[in-house]
């Protein structure tokens, strides 16, 4: 499986490259710098996701016991840390 | 209603969350151990003092003794039940509610006793549990009813309705309670597995999963009692489907002979956990231990499932479980003090896992 799959790709590596080279004087569908964007853009969706279904519990938890509050937030909004993950790739691309 | 809530998602890390801190507030063996040593009076006020507290100052000016921990009881399991269905949104509301129309169930069995006796309808309301699924408007029809024939046209339009209806012809030519309390199981547990939507899910699996542990139990005590008086009563007719340990005709074999059916368990797979039930079964002939041992069984079952499939109705369908179990318990506490059971007889008597 892996093997085919990395086949392919050295396979492909050159044509896509040649491709590259060919096409050197347009500017790329996505510059960097919206790419990089976009990638933020990704992440913030990907820990919105994670934080819906931590929230809800939480949420549940601090309606049962108050004490919750505290590790309640804190649980939540850990998936942030893919966000933050997610802006080193704004410093390399920008 | 239902229908209405169960479109859309479900919200299993909300409800599930909520479940778990309850379940966690519920009392454990040491609270049960003091309780045991308690009298009616001491265990009203160790109650007062936990989760039962609202229910016994609401209830306490008017009631005393055993029947406050009862009705406060009866009252916190409606309450905490309630708030499941609440809760609940989508598929996981159409799960929660059709276990919950137990009370359903118990509460037009407790009516039609009512009725048998001809208790008035204040006397019976207070035994109501108001969980489940008919309203608090329905729930005052069907009290104010003024025979049985009544009642079971009142319910003609529910789920109960039909068989209810076969049942009522039985009960007019022999006059015994039996047939209409059966058809209302029956018709409970029938409910429960069948008519399920056709979907493929996960959440679909697990809930068929815990609920045809709950009928198989069902089915092996029934199986265990008959075998046990040696009647000659024809096992199918109190056998519920959707069980998956036996079918009709090998139960109609098996609960003529007793060391049949303690063979046939233990090579089940619930035989490891019924091990103990059975041993004492053989060896003291004690149905009470071996009844005993279900409960516990189904309970560490539930727990079980709950632990693997956290987000999932197993954890909800077990909180239900445990929580029974503790009002049981409780009750069975009150009452053998009361009636001056010793310590031992009652910790006989209490599932504690």
């Amino acid at each position: 499986m892996i093997d085919t799959f990395t086949a392919v790709l050295t396979a492909l590596g050159p044509v896509l490259q040649d491709g590259g080279a060919q096409t050197i004087e347009q500017a790329p569908a996505i510059p960097p710098q919206a790419a990089a964007a976009l990638a933020v853009g990704l992440a913030a969706f990907g820990a919105g996701y994670a934080e819906r279904g931590i929230g809800a519990a939480a949420v549940g938890a601090i309606a049962e016991d108050d004490d919750m509050f505290g590790r309640g937030l804190i649980l939540t909004v850990l998936p942030e840390t893919l966000v933050i993950l997610a802006l080193v790739v704004v410093f390399i691309a920008g | 209603m239902s229908t209405e809530r169960a479109a859309g998602g479900s919200n299993y890390e909300y409800v599930i969350a909520r479940v778990r801190s309850r379940r966690a507030a519920l009392f454990d063996d040491d609270d049960y151990r003091k309780l045991v040593r308690m009298g009616p009076g001491e265990i009203a006020r160790f109650m007062e003092e936990s989760e039962y507290e609202s229910e016994m100052n609401a209830l306490g000016a008017r009631h005393s003794g055993v029947d406050l921990i009862e009705y406060a009881l009866n009252r916190n399991v409606a309450k905490h039940f309630d708030d499941l269905l609440q809760w609940a949104d989508g598929r996981l509301y159409d799960y929660v509610a059709r276990y919950i129309r137990k009370f359903d169930v118990w509460n037009v069995k407790t009516i039609i006793r009512g009725l048998y006796t001809g208790t008035d309808a204040t006397g019976v309301e207070t035994d109501l549990i108001r969980a489940g699924e008919f309203d608090d408007a329905f729930l005052d029809q069907l009290l104010n009813a003024g025979s049985i024939e009544e009642l079971v046209e009142l319910l003609e339009p529910t789920r109960f309705g039909d068989l209810l209806a076969d049942a009522y012809a039985v009960y007019e030519d022999e006059g015994v309670l039996v047939p209409l309390e059966n058809a209302l199981d029956r018709a409970f547990y029938e409910e429960l597995l069948t008519g399920l939507s056709g979907e493929q899910s996960r959440a679909m699996e697990l809930y068929v999963e815990f609920l045809s542990a709950e009928v198989d139990f069902r089915n092996l005590r029934n199986a265990f009692r008959l075998a046990r008086s040696g009647s000659d009563l024809d096992p199918s007719e109190y056998y519920i489907d959707g069980g998956k340990l036996f079918d009709e005709d090998e139960i109609r074999q098996l609960a003529r002979s007793r060391d049949q059916l303690v063979e046939f368990v233990r090579s089940s797979k619930y035989g490891e956990d019924l091990e103990v039930g059975l041993d004492s079964l053989e060896t003291a002939d004690s149905l009470i231990e071996f009844e005993q041992a279900l409960d516990a069984a189904l309970l560490e079952y539930s727990g079980q499932l709950s632990n693997r499939y956290p987000l999932s109705i197993c954890p909800v369908l077990a909180y239900v479980l445990a929580k029974e179990r503790e009002v049981d318990n409780i009750r069975a506490i009150a009452r053998g003090r009361e009636g001056g059971l010793s310590t031992e007889d009652i910790e006989n008597e209490l599932v504690v896992l």
